[in-house]
């Protein structure tokens, strides 16, 4: 029980170093590139005296470690500071931005998973054949097209010529009023909510950005896992099993795919992690006010506050996928004990 | 399973020396692992095509004055926006320039961002993963949570600070990208290495002396070798293309080079009406793209060892 | 979890879906790329979204440009206003039935109270005023009001009536805050009041048609309408402005009816929507102007020939048939076409492509083997095309042109810092008079780099040329129309060939409205919203 406790509190204490690490990384860094961010709140007509006013009251005068002190602190109380470039609190950004992300992350890796695993199954089953071939070059398609060609594509076919899905936007413009903000999720709003207009409508926004990011998500995941497939099935002990009189999908389900567990949840859980830090190109075609853009402008108009705080959160993510994985480690596959 | 055949008849001279069943020396051993490799891979019609499509970019690259005398940035405003014909095979961009010279010129970009990516990115994430696999305790944890901030780390940020501190163009933005693409690699590399650590063969060579950095490269590596890859080849499309993402902050090629990426993302706002400004270059991405990954798939066959 | 919730949940999923896509009956939909909003306060407004959004929209100046002409002004929250026998004291009288959103009257006192705001804010707007002589420390006596419909204005010159109406009066900091409400709201910023400034950041309380009602950063804006508005009865109830980044999907909104005006479109979406029967382009010519800027410190820059070369550089009139469409019109002079001084179109743009002219200059400035410079560009809309046609033609005079893009926020670093050597961006001139360029493009107080008088874009590239600072003061205080306008002619001959600046097109902003959408008034200064009716 002790030993538990420690490990935690040395885990937690890992956690942490590697945050600070990450944002005073970022910081510094941030502080020493070109872009400046008084030019924005002062406009291009200011004077220098305008612009020393600004300067000294976003606190850019102070030495650095000072200046990174103070947003530490400011941020353990909670209070992560205005946006320049949004001219708003960034918790309030946030709020709006992370789970419009998260929306579009999960359904996209629903989407991936589901097809991309039974597909490089098959892949590794069936390899060298038309079936394999194809899926590989499928896959390639939508993993190496820019992803504003596919969803410009996406949108003249499936929105302006058949109409079947929502344009650009989380929701008809007509609804903008009509969804309170529990969760940020408009999916689980609706039906919170119990109103079916908004959640449908939510759908037919969501489903071709998803499809989109889901389909390039699926080709990388496919790929892993028939190179995972292929690794097991060329063991002894898949003879070993046939021999015994196991069929071959038994075979398949029950050892070959088990033993590939651990690699593929490494594979889909980094995936999904890239999904959360934002697609920036599917946010800017599809009008997705997720955090893929928020975290790109805030950076390009070097504003120290949102840009920490997105790395932070992208940190976290990152951080406590590759631990829960390494606990999924050690629950699926013994070896790694 | 492989069956073995029964021995080729004796070949002359260097033949023989390659396909001799007993070996006398180290590095005839070595030569003849890669011998036999190359004719499995020979034997593999898709991986030959991919090989045949790679020679064929790199011919290109090559033979860019020859393709195209004329250069990359020839404008002439008045022919812009031309529709391929048969004096400009992909037509011409909104400068007026010919699409097939500029592509032919771009190939040089291509192969210099494939090979910077392959040359930064696997070695050091096959480093990284398999010897925080290896080791454990602490090890693991320090180079994992470097791992940690690498990954969460914008690659944006030092994309810009590269750019600030180096000066812009596309090398400086690939290398920066390479440097936060590794880490994925890394965390492969060591749930292959977590896998097979324990097993019976590596502690064979560890009671026969062999020292960590031995088992590492000689025995764990290979394992890890197979997936990453097929990993890395997927990252060359997808590194050009976020190459191609930043250019429109400066950071990938500057104009007027003739970067496929960036062709691409010029085309962007004539996406409906010159279609081939965009669709030329992503077509070839894709060709190269596609090609590495077959090439991939066929080497990682031959070099994994599991499947003698 | 009740039993019954998932049920519940299957039974509303079962339902038929309905659609609310084209737009609502009341509401004005727009689509446009709000990165740049930053801030709705008037008194810190330095870019377009904000402007656009903001002025005559939600707060309404003290008098207006005609829509119809922009060199004359007609009178918008100031119902009349008269200059006094020495013209140094301007008196606005405003109109008896002004008022707030929430139905309470604005006053005089609230219009002074706002314009002394903007000065002591400090922001780039308070330039409108300070350039006039208005300090911080004077401002209260300098504009105050005197009773509750009269505004007096004391200015330290005689400067034209008509001057300064349009560079100060018609602008955001002349607009009518609601004071009372900017007090409640005001922070204690370093020991001082914010005058509301964080307040008003998300929006402003103002005499106008529409007020803000909503502001989702990266998102939307809605502006909703006034009902105690003095002027015309703005038409529609909403106005939803969506913020959608990318051109291409804001043709396919519009073609679909799902927005009624897009504001970003390429060229190529709109040649597009031009065959497109339910929808009409609106060009409207702006008052900006799209120009390489030279840093003359550079010992080569520094050469007056070598400037005059880059001139002969540019295919005006085959970029006015290639790239220019939609986005703008060739022009070499500093004064933007519309505005009071201005050269016509012809006399405004007397360049040709010549390579010969360019190589000869370059001989006689003594680099006949020409030389290296870097040009640093936006990556925005046509900025790159212009910027590597530059190129190409300077290579074959033997100037190579290493182009670097970058960001707006970097670019405008850049050049306030003065670290560039040569430099394609664009500026827009604040009012329609030609002194607004002629003190900031030609004038320049002071030249030394410690001046730092980073808002004067002549200023960082470090030229300067005394008598044309003279000839602007005196073209400003110049009280007849007629002299006033050859003076200006006369400037604009002089910076066309020597100036620090190569102007290449002066701006057009293109607007697609669905055929539905009728009556929307759209001048240079002024997307009149209200106006709009479907």
């Amino acid at each position: 029980m002790a030993r538990g406790i420690l490990g935690a509190a040395r885990q937690a204490g890992s956690v942490l170093v590697t945050l600070a690490g990450l944002l005073a990384l970022t910081f510094f860094m941030g502080r020493m590139l070109p872009t400046d961010p008084v030019l924005a709140i002062i406009g291009q007509q200011a004077d220098q005296a305008a612009y020393d006013m600004v300067h000294h009251q976003l606190g850019l005068d102070r030495p650095l470690p000072v200046q990174f002190a103070l947003y530490v602190r400011a941020m353990l109380t909670g209070d992560f500071g205005d946006a320049l470039f949004t001219g708003h609190r960034v918790a309030a950004d946030l709020s709006r931005a992370f789970p419009a992300t998260i929306e579009l992350a999960s359904l996209a890796i629903l989407i991936g998973v589901g097809l991309g695993v039974p597909l490089g199954v098959l892949a590794a089953v069936y390899r060298g054949t038309l079936f394999d071939h194809a899926t590989r070059v499928i896959g390639l398609v939508g993993y190496s097209s820019p992803t504003f060609w596919l969803g410009l594509m996406g949108l003249i076919l499936f929105y302006s010529t058949l109409g079947w899905v929502g344009g650009p936007g989380r929701l008809d413009v007509g609804f903008i009023d009509s969804i309170e903000p529990h969760t940020g999720l408009l999916l689980v709003d609706a039906l919170w909510d119990g109103d079916p207009d908004v959640f449908w409508n939510a759908v037919s926004h969501i489903v071709l950005p998803a499809s989109i990011l889901g389909y390039a998500s699926m080709a990388y995941i496919s790929r892993m896992t028939r190179s995972f497939m292929l690794e097991q099935l060329a063991q002894e002990y898949i003879v070993a099993a046939r021999i015994k009189g196991m069929s071959r999908w038994a075979v398949i389900r029950r050892h070959a795919f088990r033993n590939i567990l651990v690699q593929l949840v490494t594979v889909v859980a980094l995936a999904y992690a890239f999904l959360l830090e934002g697609a920036v190109l599917t946010e800017t075609v599809f009008a997705w006010p997720g955090f893929g853009r928020y975290l790109t402008a805030g950076l390009l108009a070097g504003d120290m506050n949102a840009v920490l705080a997105c790395v932070l959160i992208v940190g976290v993510i990152f951080i406590g996928l590759n631990l829960l994985t390494d606990r999924l480690y050690r629950v699926l596959d013994p070896r790694t004990r | 399973m492989s069956i073995t055949h029964p021995a080729p008849a004796p070949a002359p001279g260097l033949q023989a020396w390659l396909t001799a069943d007993v070996t006398t020396s180290p590095r005839q051993a070595s030569l003849q692992r890669f011998y036999y490799g190359w004719r499995r891979l020979r034997g593999n019609p898709t991986a030959m095509i991919a090989l045949g499509a790679l020679a064929a970019l790199v011919a290109v690259a090559a033979l860019a004055p020859v393709i195209a005398p004329g250069g990359y940035d020839d404008q002439d405003l008045a022919a812009r926006l031309l529709p391929p014909s048969l004096m400009h095979p992909f037509g011409t961009d909104d400068l007026g320039r010919d699409i097939l010279a500029r592509l032919a010129w771009g190939a040089r970009i291509t192969l210099m961002i494939a090979t910077l990516v392959a040359v930064i990115v696997a070695p050091v994430g096959l480093l990284v993963g398999t010897t925080a696999g290896y080791f454990g305790g602490w090890v693991d944890a320090v180079l994992m949570r470097i791992n940690d901030i690498f990954l969460s780390f914008p690659s944006l940020i030092l994309a810009l600070g590269f750019v600030a501190a180096l000066g812009p163009g596309i090398r400086n933005a690939i290398i920066a990208i390479a440097l936060t693409a590794w880490p994925p690699i890394a965390r492969l590399a060591r749930a292959e290495t977590l896998t097979v650590r324990n097993a019976d063969y590596i502690a064979a060579v560890r009671i026969q002396g062999g020292s960590a950095l031995r088992i590492i490269t000689r025995h764990i590596v290979p394992m890890c070798l197979p997936s990453v890859i097929v990993r890395i080849t997927l990252n060359m499309a997808g590194i050009i293309l976020t190459a191609a993402g930043l250019g429109f902050l400066g950071l990938g090629a500057q104009p007027p080079m003739p970067e496929w990426g960036s062709m691409l993302s010029a085309g962007r706002s004539h996406l409906t009406g010159a279609w081939w400004l965009s669709t030329v270059p992503g077509l070839a991405i894709l060709a190269t793209s596609l090609a590495f990954n077959l090439l991939g798939d066929g080497l990682r066959d031959v070099l994994d060892p599991r499947s003698e | 979890m009740s039993p019954r919730l998932p049920l519940a949940i299957l039974l509303l999923l079962l339902q038929a879906p309905a659609s609310r896509a084209a737009t609502p009956r009341d509401a004005l939909v727009m689509a446009w790329n709000l990165d740049a909003l930053i801030t709705l306060d008037p008194a810190q407004i330095g870019e377009v979204n904000g402007n656009d959004i903001i002025l005559g929209n939600v707060c309404t100046p003290l008098v207006n440009y005609d829509p119809q002409d922009i060199s004359r002004i007609v009178p918008a929250a100031a119902e009349s206003w008269s200059t006094s026998a020495d013209g140094l004291t301007l008196t606005f009288k405003l109109r008896g039935d002004l008022k707030f959103p929430d139905g309470r009257a604005a006053t005089a006192g609230d219009a002074a109270w706002s314009m002394q705001r903007a000065v002591l804010l400090g922001y780039g707007n308070s330039a409108n005023l300070t350039q006039w002589g208005f300090t911080k420390d004077r401002i209260a006596e300098q504009i105050r009001a005197t009773d509750d419909r009269t505004v007096v204005v004391t200015m330290d010159k005689p400067y034209p009536a008509s001057l300064i109406l349009s560079a100060a009066f018609a602008s955001n900091v002349a607009v009518i805050l609601d004071r009372e409400a900017a007090t409640k709201g005001a922070k204690v910023v370093d020991g001082k009041s914010d005058l509301g400034n964080a307040a008003f950041k998300t929006g402003p309380v103002c005499v106008g048609p529409y007020r803000v009602t909503r502001w989702d950063a990266n998102d939307v804006v809605v502006l909703e309408r006034n009902d105690g508005f003095f002027g015309q009865k703005p038409n529609m109830r909403r106005i939803i402005i969506r913020h959608v980044p990318e051109s291409s999907a804001e043709r396919l909104l519009l073609e679909k009816g799902d927005i009624d005006v897009a504001r970003l479109l390429t060229t190529d979406d709109l040649k597009a929507l031009e065959a497109n029967k339910d929808v009409r382009i609106e060009q409207t010519v702006v008052q900006g102007m799209s120009y390489i800027a030279i840093n003359t410190v550079d010992p080569i820059l520094s050469n007056a020939k070598v400037r005059e070369a880059f001139r002969y550089l540019i295919d005006y009139d085959g970029l006015a048939r290639s790239i220019l469409p939609y986005q703008g019109t060739p022009r070499a002079s500093l004064i933007p076409e519309g505005a009071f001084g201005a050269l016509d179109r012809a006399a405004g743009q007397p360049f040709k492509l010549d390579l010969d002219r360019a190589k000869q200059l370059l001989t006689e400035a003594g680099y006949p083997n020409g030389f290296t410079k870097k040009l640093i560009l936006s990556a925005n809309s046509i900025s790159p095309n212009i910027a590597q046609h530059v190129a190409s033609n300077a290579a074959k005079v033997g100037v190579t042109l290493e182009l670097e893009q970058m960001a707006d926020a970097n670019l405008f670093t850049r050049g306030r810092n003065r670290e560039f050597e040569l430099q394609l961006v664009a500026w827009y001139a604040g009012y329609p008079d030609a002194d607004a360029n002629t003190f900031r493009h030609a004038v320049n107080p002071d030249k030394r780099p410690e001046a730092k008088l980073t808002m004067y874009p002549v200023w960082r590239t470090g030229w300067q040329d005394l008598s044309i600072n003279e000839q602007a003061a005196a073209a400003r205080m110049e009280p007849d129309p007629a002299k006033r306008a050859a003076m200006y002619r006369e400037i604009q001959e002089f910076m066309m060939h020597n100036g620090p600046f190569v102007y290449i097109y002066q701006n057009i902003r293109p607007i697609a409205v669905r055929s539905a959408v009728k009556g929307f008034v759209i001048s240079p200064f002024f997307v009149d919203y209200g106006s709009a009716s479907k």
